[in-house]
C-alpha cells in the first residue's frame, strides 16, 4: 500500500477532470480512473500508469460527461447570490461607519479632483465632438513649400469657397470663417469683442441651441448672432431681439440689429467669439481689390459634405481649384489641396498652421492630471490599507464561509462587491462634490466654463463608467485576493496574523507620506514664491500713474492737451508701447555684432515720468536735439549683456542709426516676472503720435481721477475704445492668474495631508482596538505612557524618515523644474518649504497618533480586561 | 414484438453484469470483459456503453462502497433489470434461430459454382 500513499494520479489531469465533469458522475468516473491508475501503477510502473490515466481523462471528455448544468447548479453569480453579496457588504459598511466614511471620503475628494482634471483635458482633446454633423464637415487645406520643409495651412485663399459652390453637388452647406476684433458701440458705450464673420451655412452646418431668435438670422446681412454672455452684458435684462449695436471696423462703422442669441457656450465648442456676422458685410468694408489680391486674402473655409457621398470624391475637383490658384498665384503655388475632417482638427493641430486650434496648453493638463492622480493615489492606498485591516475583524467569517463550502472566487466576490458599494458612492458624492465645489472654484480660476454635462456628453459617461471599473478593481483587488488566500483551518485556530505588520502597509504608508511632503513643500514653496513676488521691486515707481490708449494718431496731441489740463494731472508722456506690457523687439550692432534687444521707444519725458531709477549718466532731454536723434538710454542688463562699461564711447547702431548711449538705468520689469528681465533700449523720438499716454497724478488721487481722464478721452474720441488703467495694475492679470494656480496647489496640498492624516487615523485606531488590551495588561503591571508611545509611534516615525528623505529629495526637484518652467524669478524650494513640510507631516502624524493614545491613557484597564 | 435493439458492446456489457451479479461497476467490468474475452475496452467506453444501458432501462444502478484504491469514492454498482434479462434472452433466441439456418459449409462443394 505504500506505493498508493506516494504516488498521486497527476494533478493536472485530475483538476482537468474535475472541472469538466458533471457533478453527479464525477465521482464515479474519478473512482474508476483513480483505481486504474493504481493497477497500472502496480503492473506497469508510474510512467505508463500516468500517461494511462491522461488518455482516460482526454477519453472521458465527452458530452455525455461534461457538466452542462454548471451555472444554474454552483455560481457565484446568479441573481440571489450577487443579492447576498450585496446585502452582506451593506451591512458591513454600516457596521463601521467610521472606516466607511473615511473611504468613501477619500475616494470621492479623488474622483471630485480627477473629475475637474478630466473635463478639463477633454476640453481640449474632444473639443467639438459634440457637434452632431462632426463626421460630415471638412475644413479646406493647403500645404505649400517653405524654406522649414512642406508646411499645411488651415487657412485657403478667400475665392476658394466661391468656387466650390460651382464645382461639387455633394456639398450641402460651406461657410467661410473670419475672426476679427472690431469695436463695438452701443448706446455709447465702446467693447471690444470678438468677432467671426461666416457664412450663412455656419448655423446650418454647426448646430448651437439658441436662447432667442433664430439660426436663420444670419441670412440677412445687416443682422448679427451674439453669445449669451454678451447679449448680458450689452442689454441686461432687456430683450435683445431687434436691438442695435455697431462694429467699427477699419474706421468704417457699420450698423446691425440683433437677430438672435445663443445659449450659454460650453468649453466644448471648437470656436471662440463673442458675436457672428455675416460675411457679407465684411466684403462690403472692402474697396474692390485686384483678383490676384483677393487669392492672397486667406481664411479658414468648412464644408459640410452629404451623409453618403464619400469625401475622396471631391479631390479630382479640388485638384483642379488647385490647378487654377497656381495659374493665378505662381508666388506661392499650392502643393495639394486637401480636405481635414473636422474630428481630426484637435489632433492635427500640431500640423497645420493657423488652424482653429493653435495650442494644446499640455502643462496645465499635466498640473492637473498630477494632482487628481496625487489624491488618487493617496485615498486608493488608505482604502487598500484600512481594508486589509478591516479584514481582520472579519476572519472569522471567513473561515466559517471557506468551510461551509464557499470557494475563493466566492468570497472576492464578496469583498470586491462591497468595494463597488463604496467606489459608487464615492463616484456619486465625487459628482456632488465636483459639480457644487470644485468645479465652480475652477472655474473661477481658470475662467473657464466646464461642467458636467449628463445629458448631452457621451464621453463623460464613458468617463465614469471605465473609472468605477478601474477604482473598484485598483483598490480592491489586491485586499479580496490577500484576504480570501487564508487557509480557514489557521483563522479558526486563531493563528492566522495579518495586517498590523504587513510591509505592505508600511510601504504604502510610506508612499502616501511621501505624497503629502511632496505637496506640502509644492504649496509652501508657491506661496512663498507668490508672496515675494508680488512684494517685488518692479524697478520703477508704479504708484499714481495712469495709462491711456491713443485709439486713433490724429487725436493724440489733443489728447495730450486735454489730459493735461486735469488738475490732479502733474505729467503726460506718450510712448509707443508701455513698461508691463510686451515691448516691441528690435536688434542692434555693437562691434559688427547683432544683439536681441527690447526698444521702448517714447517721449524724452517718459523715463523720468515713469519712476525709473538713474544708476549712471543722466535721462534724455526733450528739448536737444541731440537727444532725439543720436541719444539713448539702456538699462543695466543691457550694459552687462554686451559688455560695456559707463561711459562709454561705444557706438550702438539701431535702424542703422548710430546712437551714443547718454544714461543706464536700473533693470526694470517690463514683463511679468515669468520672463526675465530683456536688455532694453529707450529710445526718443519728436514729436510723433504714440500709442499711449502715461500720466502721473498727485500722490493718492489716481483711481479717483479715473473717471475724469476717461470723459476727456470721450470729448476726443467719442467713439473710441477706452482701455485707462493704473500702472500699478499691469501685472493684476498675471497675478490672478498666478494666485489660481497658487490656490489649486495649495488646496491639493491640503487635500493631501487631510487624506493622508484620516488613512492614518484609520490605520492607527483599528491598530489600537485589536491591541487595546495588549496596552492595558501593559499598564496593569506599570508600564509608562512614554514606553507604550514609543512602542505605537516608532513604526510611523520610521515611515515618516523614509518618507522625508525621499519626499524632500524628489520635491526639489520637481518643484525646482516646474518653479523654472513657469517663473523667472521664484523663491526657489528653500528650508522654509522643506522644513515646514516635514514638520508638518509630523505634526500631523503626532496628533493623529497621540489622539489614539488618549484612549490608552484614559482607559481604565479592569474595565476593558473584564470585557471577555 | 417490440424488438431489443443492443450493439456488440452493448450485449458484451450487459452479459458480463449479470455474470458479476451485484459487484459490477466499471474497472470491474472492465478487467471481467478482459479476462473472458480477451479484449481490452477503454474504460470510457464502457461508461457511455453503462449510461445509455440505464437510459434504456436495462440495467439498474446504485452507489456501493468505497475503497481506498478509489481514494475514498464510490462505486456505482450496477445490476441486471428484468427488462435487461429479458433483452439479452431475446438476443440470444434470434441469434440461435438464425445458427440454425446456417448450411452446413463443409459439406456444400455445390457453393458458388
Amino acid at each position: 500500500m505504500d506505493i498508493k500513499r506516494n504516488h498521486q494520479p497527476p494533478k493536472l489531469a485530475d483538476h482537468f477532470l474535475e472541472f469538466y465533469c458533471s457533478a453527479e458522475k464525477l465521482e464515479q468516473i474519478q473512482g474508476d480512473a483513480y483505481e486504474i491508475f493504481y493497477l497500472n501503477l502496480e503492473e506497469k510502473g508510474l510512467r505508463y500508469a500516468r500517461f494511462r490515466f491522461f488518455i482516460h481523462v482526454l477519453s472521458f471528455f465527452r458530452w455525455g460527461n461534461i457538466t452542462k448544468t454548471r451555472l444554474t447548479n454552483y455560481s457565484a453569480m446568479n441573481t440571489s447570490m450577487l443579492k447576498n453579496y450585496f446585502k452582506i457588504g451593506w451591512r458591513n459598511l454600516l457596521k463601521q461607519k467610521a472606516t466607511t466614511f473615511i473611504s468613501v471620503f477619500g475616494l470621492a475628494c479623488a474622483v471630485g479632483c480627477c473629475l475637474v482634471a478630466y473635463l478639463f483635458i477633454e476640453q481640449i482633446w474632444f473639443k467639438g465632438m459634440l457637434q452632431p454633423n462632426k463626421n460630415e464637415i471638412y475644413q479646406l487645406t493647403y500645404a505649400v513649400d517653405e524654406k522649414e520643409g512642406k508646411v499645411r495651412y488651415g487657412t485657403v485663399a478667400e475665392p476658394i469657397a466661391e468656387l466650390l459652390k460651382d464645382e461639387f453637388s455633394q456639398i450641402k452647406s460651406q461657410t467661410r470663417v473670419k475672426s476679427g476684433f472690431p469695436v463695438l458701440i452701443h448706446q455709447r458705450e465702446s467693447f471690444k469683442q470678438r468677432v467671426m464673420y461666416v457664412d450663412p451655412g455656419f448655423m446650418e452646418m454647426f448646430i448651437y441651441q439658441m436662447e432667442y431668435g433664430y439660426p436663420q438670422a444670419l441670412s440677412e446681412p445687416n443682422q448679427v448672432i451674439l453669445t449669451y454672455e454678451l447679449s448680458e452684458k450689452l442689454f441686461g435684462d432687456t430683450y435683445p431681439i431687434g436691438q442695435e449695436i455697431t462694429l467699427v471696423t477699419n474706421g468704417k462703422e457699420i450698423q446691425y440689429k440683433v437677430g438672435g442669441v445663443l445659449e450659454k457656450l460650453n468649453d466644448m465648442e471648437i470656436f471662440n467669439f463673442d458675436l457672428l456676422v455675416n460675411f457679407e458685410t465684411q466684403e462690403m468694408l472692402e474697396s474692390a481689390v485686384s483678383v490676384k489680391d483677393s487669392w492672397n486674402s486667406e481664411l479658414w473655409t468648412f464644408v459640410q459634405i452629404d451623409g453618403e457621398s464619400n469625401p475622396n470624391a471631391l479631390s479630382a475637383g479640388l485638384e483642379g481649384i488647385r490647378k487654377s490658384q497656381n495659374k493665378i498665384n505662381p508666388e506661392k503655388p499650392y502643393l495639394n489641396l486637401e480636405l481635414l475632417a473636422y474630428t481630426d482638427l484637435v489632433s492635427e493641430s500640431e500640423q497645420i498652421e493657423n488652424g482653429v486650434i493653435s495650442f494644446l496648453a499640455i502643462g496645465p493638463q499635466i498640473l492637473l492630471g498630477a494632482i487628481g492622480a496625487f489624491v488618487l493615489i493617496l485615498a486608493v492606498f488608505n482604502y487598500i490599507n484600512i481594508s486589509i485591516l478591516m479584514a481582520t475583524k472579519r476572519l472569522k467569517e471567513i473561515g466559517i464561509r471557506k468551510v461551509i463550502g464557499s470557494r475563493r472566487s466566492q468570497l472576492m466576490i464578496q469583498f470586491l462587491s462591497e468595494n463597488l458599494i463604496v467606489c459608487v458612492l464615492a463616484i456619486c458624492f465625487g459628482c456632488l462634490l465636483a459639480v457644487f465645489i470644485f468645479l465652480p472654484g475652477f472655474n473661477q480660476i481658470a475662467s473657464k466654463s466646464l461642467k458636467i454635462d449628463l445629458f448631452n456628453d457621451p464621453y463623460i459617461w464613458a468617463f465614469l463608467i471605465s473609472f468605477t471599473a478601474g477604482i473598484t478593481l485598483a483598490s480592491g483587488l489586491y485586499p479580496a485576493a490577500f484576504v480570501s488566500s487564508f487557509k480557514p483551518v489557521n483563522i479558526l485556530k486563531g493563528n492566522q496574523q495579518i495586517g498590523s505588520k504587513s510591509i505592505l502597509t508600511s510601504v504604502l504608508l510610506t508612499f502616501q507620506f511621501t505624497l503629502a511632503i511632496i505637496s506640502i513643500v509644492a504649496g509652501i514653496a508657491f506661496l512663498q514664491t507668490n508672496y515675494l513676488n508680488e512684494n517685488r521691486d518692479w524697478g520703477y515707481d508704479n504708484s499714481d500713474k495712469i495709462i491711456v490708449n491713443v485709439p486713433e494718431s490724429e487725436g493724440f496731441l489733443a489728447l495730450k492737451n486735454k489730459l493735461s489740463a486735469i488738475a490732479t494731472v502733474e505729467g503726460v508722456s506718450g510712448s509707443q508701447n508701455y513698461v508691463g506690457n510686451y515691448i516691441e523687439e528690435s536688434a542692434v550692432t555693437l562691434n559688427g555684432l547683432e544683439y536681441e534687444v527690447n526698444l521702448l521707444q517714447a517721449e524724452a519725458t517718459y523715463p523720468e515720468l515713469l519712476g525709473l531709477e538713474l544708476t549712471f549718466g543722466r535721462f534724455l532731454d526733450s528739448k536737444s536735439a541731440t537727444d532725439l536723434t543720436e541719444n539713448i538710454i539702456v538699462n543695466e542688463k543691457f550694459m552687462s549683456d554686451l559688455g560695456l562699461g559707463f561711459p562709454t564711447e561705444e557706438i550702438i547702431i539701431l535702424d542703422s542709426i548710430n546712437f551714443q548711449i547718454v544714461g543706464v538705468v536700473a533693470d526694470f520689469h517690463s514683463e511679468f516676472f515669468e520672463r526675465p528681465i530683456a536688455p532694453t533700449v529707450i529710445r526718443a523720438t519728436g514729436d510723433i503720435a504714440y500709442d499711449f499716454l502715461t500720466l502721473q497724478i498727485s500722490p493718492g488721487s489716481a483711481s479717483a481721477s479715473m473717471d475724469l481722464v476717461k470723459g476727456s478721452f470721450r470729448e476726443i474720441f467719442p467713439r473710441g475704445l477706452f482701455q485707462g488703467k493704473l500702472q500699478e495694475d499691469v501685472f493684476e492679470f498675471s497675478f490672478n492668474d498666478v494666485r489660481g494656480v497658487q490656490n489649486i496647489i495649495l488646496f491639493s496640498a491640503i487635500l493631501a495631508v487631510l487624506l493622508s492624516a484620516m488613512g492614518l487615523y484609520g490605520l492607527v485606531s483599528l491598530n489600537m482596538s485589536s491591541r487595546i488590551k495588549d496596552f492595558c495588561i501593559r499598564k496593569v503591571f506599570g508600564a509608562e505612557m512614554g514606553d507604550l508611545s514609543k512602542k505605537l509611534f516608532r513604526r510611523y516615525l520610521i515611515s515618516w524618515g523614509i518618507a522625508s528623505i525621499l519626499g524632500g529629495i524628489v520635491s526639489y526637484l520637481i518643484v525646482t523644474s516646474f518653479f523654472d518652467s513657469f517663473f523667472a524669478f521664484h523663491s526657489g524650494v528653500g528650508l522654509l518649504p522643506l522644513s515646514s513640510g516635514i514638520l508638518g507631516l509630523l505634526l500631523v502624524i503626532g496628533v493623529t497618533v497621540s489622539s489614539q493614545l488618549w484612549k490608552v491613557y484614559k482607559a481604565n484597564p479592569s474595565y476593558i480586561l473584564k470585557a471577555e | 414484438m417490440k424488438g431489443y435493439h443492443l450493439g456488440e458492446l452493448e450485449e458484451l456489457v450487459l452479459l458480463t453484469v449479470g455474470i458479476l451479479n451485484q459487484e459490477a461497476y466499471g474497472v470491474s467490468i472492465l478487467e471481467e470483459i478482459k479476462n473472458q474475452t480477451g479484449r481490452s475496452v477503454n474504460i470510457s467506453a464502457i461508461h457511455t456503453v453503462l449510461n445509455r444501458l440505464e437510459e434504456k432501462g436495462f440495467l439498474r444502478s446504485k452507489m456501493g462502497g468505497a475503497t481506498e484504491e478509489r481514494g475514498g469514492r464510490r462505486k456505482r454498482l450496477f445490476t441486471l433489470s428484468a427488462t435487461g434479462r429479458a433483452a439479452i434472452e431475446q438476443v440470444k433466441t434470434v441469434r440461435n434461430k438464425l445458427f440454425e439456418q446456417l448450411p452446413p459449409f463443409a459439406l456444400d462443394f455445390s457453393y458458388g459454382y
